[in-house]
C-alpha cells in the first residue's frame, strides 16, 4: 500500500490508525497519506470529536448491586447436588452419626431448648446430607416467602443479605416434634447457614447466649414474637454477625 | 495489512433452544467442580460490569439486561471446561451477545436485523464524503448531551451498534471484537467505520 488512493481501504485504514490498530509502517503510511488528503484528515477528526464525545458523555457504568451475589449465588445453587457438595457432607457425617443418638428424639411439650437446638443442629446436618439442602431454590426473596404460604401458619421474615455475602440459597420445612417451620438457607463463603423461626409463645421458648454442639455453632434470638435459631459450621463470631445483619435489615419483603 | 472482503458471513448469532435457568451440570468428580468454580472466579466474575453494559446496549434496558447476564452467566458456568484459555472478557462477552439475541428473538422478535438489511448496509460502500467541506465538526456535535447520544447509539442497526459500543465505549481492540461478534476483522473494521458514520450524522440531525 504505497500510494493507496482515496478508496474504502483508505478510510479503513484511517479508523484502524486512530485505534491503534497499525502497525509501525502502516502508521506511517496512513499519516503521511492524511497529509496529502484533506478528506481524510477531516474524517480523522471527525472521528476524533465523536470519540471524545462518546468518553465525555458516556462513562461506564458499573452493573447493580447485587448481580454479582446473584451471580454467585446462583451458581453455587446450581452446585448443589453435585459431588463437591456431598464432599462438604462428608466432613459432616461423623458429627451427624455422634450427634445423632441424642437427637431423634421425640419433641413433647416439655421439650428444653438445648434440645430443641440439638434437633435443629440434626436438621441442619439431614440438610446438608441430603441431595438438596432446600425444598424451595432460590436467591429471591420475592419466590422463597409465598413458597411457605400454605404450607406452615406464617410465613416468616425474609430479608436479602446478599450485598453483605450472605446470599440467601433457598428454604425448607423443618419439624420440631409435631410444629411445622421454616427454615431458610444462606450461604457465606462455602458454609451453609440453617435459619429457623419458631413462635416464641410454643414450648420451645428460651433465652440464652451462642453456643456450639457438635462443632456446629448456634446462635437465637428472639423478635415479635418469634424465635429466630441459627446454625452453622460458620465461627460463632461471623454467625453472630449474621444474626446481626438478620435482625436490622430492613430490606425485606 | 490486508483487507478482507466486505460481505457478511451471517447476521446476528442466534442459538437455538430456551434459555437456561439453574441447571445442574453433570460433572465427574469434587476437583473438577473445585476448578470449574476457581475458574468461574476467575474468567467470568472480573467481567460482569463490561457484560452488564453490553447486554444493556443491546437489549436496550436495566432489567433486561440484568436478566440476560444472569443466564449468560449460567451458560458460561455450564461451559467453562470448554473455555480454553483465549481472552476471558471476549469470551464472556460472546456468550453475553449470544444470550441477549436469543433473549431478544424471543421476547422482541421485530428489533432483529434481518440478514438482508444487513448485507445492504455492510455493501454499501464507504467512500470519503467529498460533499462535505473538510472542516472538523466538533463544533456541531460538541453541544450533543448524554440523553441525545445515548438515544442516537440505540437507533443504530445492531450489527453496527455492538461494534461501536465494544470499540468505542468498552475499548476492546479489533481482534477481540471480532472474537466476540463471531466475525473477521475486515467485518469489525467496515462496520466500525460505518457506525461512525451513521451516528455523526443522526447527532448532526439532532443539532
Amino acid at each position: 500500500m504505497s500510494h493507496p488512493k482515496s478508496d474504502d481501504s483508505s478510510v479503513l485504514l484511517v479508523h484502524a490508525y486512530l485505534d491503534g490498530e497499525l502497525d509501525p509502517a502502516n502508521a506511517l503510511s496512513v499519516a503521511q497519506q492524511m497529509g496529502q488528503e484533506p478528506a481524510l484528515a477531516a474524517e480523522a477528526e471527525r472521528v476524533k470529536e465523536l470519540q471524545k464525545l462518546i468518553h465525555d458523555r458516556l462513562p461506564r457504568e458499573p452493573a447493580p448491586p447485587g448481580l454479582r451475589a446473584r451471580i454467585e449465588s446462583s451458581v453455587g445453587g446450581a452446585q448443589r447436588t453435585k459431588p463437591s457438595w456431598r464432599a462438604l457432607a462428608a466432613s459432616v457425617a461423623v458429627a451427624a452419626v455422634v450427634a445423632s443418638g441424642s437427637t431423634w428424639l421425640v419433641v413433647d411439650s416439655q421439650q428444653q431448648p438445648t434440645q430443641i437446638a440439638e434437633l435443629l443442629v440434626a436438621d441442619h446436618i439431614r440438610g446438608l446430607m441430603a441431595p438438596d439442602p432446600v425444598d424451595v431454590v432460590s436467591s429471591d426473596r420475592h419466590t422463597v416467602k409465598p413458597w411457605f404460604n400454605g404450607r406452615i401458619p406464617n410465613s416468616p421474615r425474609v430479608v436479602d443479605l446478599a450485598k453483605d455475602d450472605f446470599p440467601l440459597i433457598g428454604g425448607r420445612v423443618d419439624v420440631l416434634g409435631r410444629t411445622p417451620v421454616s427454615t431458610l438457607v444462606y450461604r457465606r463463603a462455602k458454609h451453609l447457614i440453617s435459619l429457623t423461626a419458631v413462635p416464641a409463645d410454643s414450648a420451645f421458648g428460651f433465652n440464652g447466649g451462642p453456643r456450639s454442639i457438635n462443632g456446629y455453632n448456634v446462635v437465637r434470638w428472639t423478635e415479635n414474637g418469634v424465635s429466630y435459631w441459627a446454625v452453622s459450621d460458620l465461627e460463632a463470631k461471623e454467625l453472630e454477625t449474621f444474626a446481626q445483619l438478620f435482625r436490622t435489615s430492613r430490606n425485606e419483603l | 495489512m490486508s483487507i478482507t472482503p466486505l460481505r457478511p458471513r451471517t447476521g446476528p448469532n442466534i442459538p437455538d433452544g430456551p434459555a437456561v435457568r439453574l441447571v445442574t451440570p453433570n460433572v465427574p468428580d469434587s476437583a473438577g467442580v473445585l476448578d470449574d468454580n476457581a475458574r468461574f472466579r476467575d474468567v467470568v466474575l472480573p467481567y460482569i460490569d463490561d457484560a452488564y453494559r453490553l447486554a444493556r446496549w443491546l437489549t436496550g434496558n436495566g432489567t433486561d439486561a440484568e436478566d440476560v447476564v444472569q443466564d449468560a452467566s449460567l451458560r458460561a458456568f455450564r461451559a467453562i471446561r470448554d473455555y480454553a484459555g483465549g481472552n476471558p472478557r471476549a469470551w464472556l462477552l460472546s456468550i453475553v451477545r449470544n444470550t441477549a439475541y436469543s433473549w431478544l428473538h424471543k421476547n422482541r422478535p421485530a428489533t432483529i436485523v434481518s440478514v438482508d438489511d444487513l448485507e445492504a448496509v455492510e455493501l454499501a460502500h464507504v467512500k470519503p464524503d467529498e460533499r462535505r467541506d473538510d472542516t472538523p465538526e466538533g463544533s456541531l456535535i460538541a453541544k450533543v448531551d448524554a440523553e441525545q447520544l445515548r438515544a442516537a447509539i440505540a437507533k443504530l442497526p445492531a450489527p453496527f451498534r455492538e461494534t461501536l459500543v465494544l470499540r468505542d465505549i468498552e475499548g476492546l481492540d479489533y481482534r477481540e471484537i471480532a472474537e466476540t461478534t463471531e466475525v473477521p476483522i475486515g467485518t469489525v473494521m467496515s462496520r466500525l467505520a460505518r457506525a461512525r458514520r451513521r451516528l455523526l450524522e443522526m447527532l448532526r440531525q439532532d443539532d
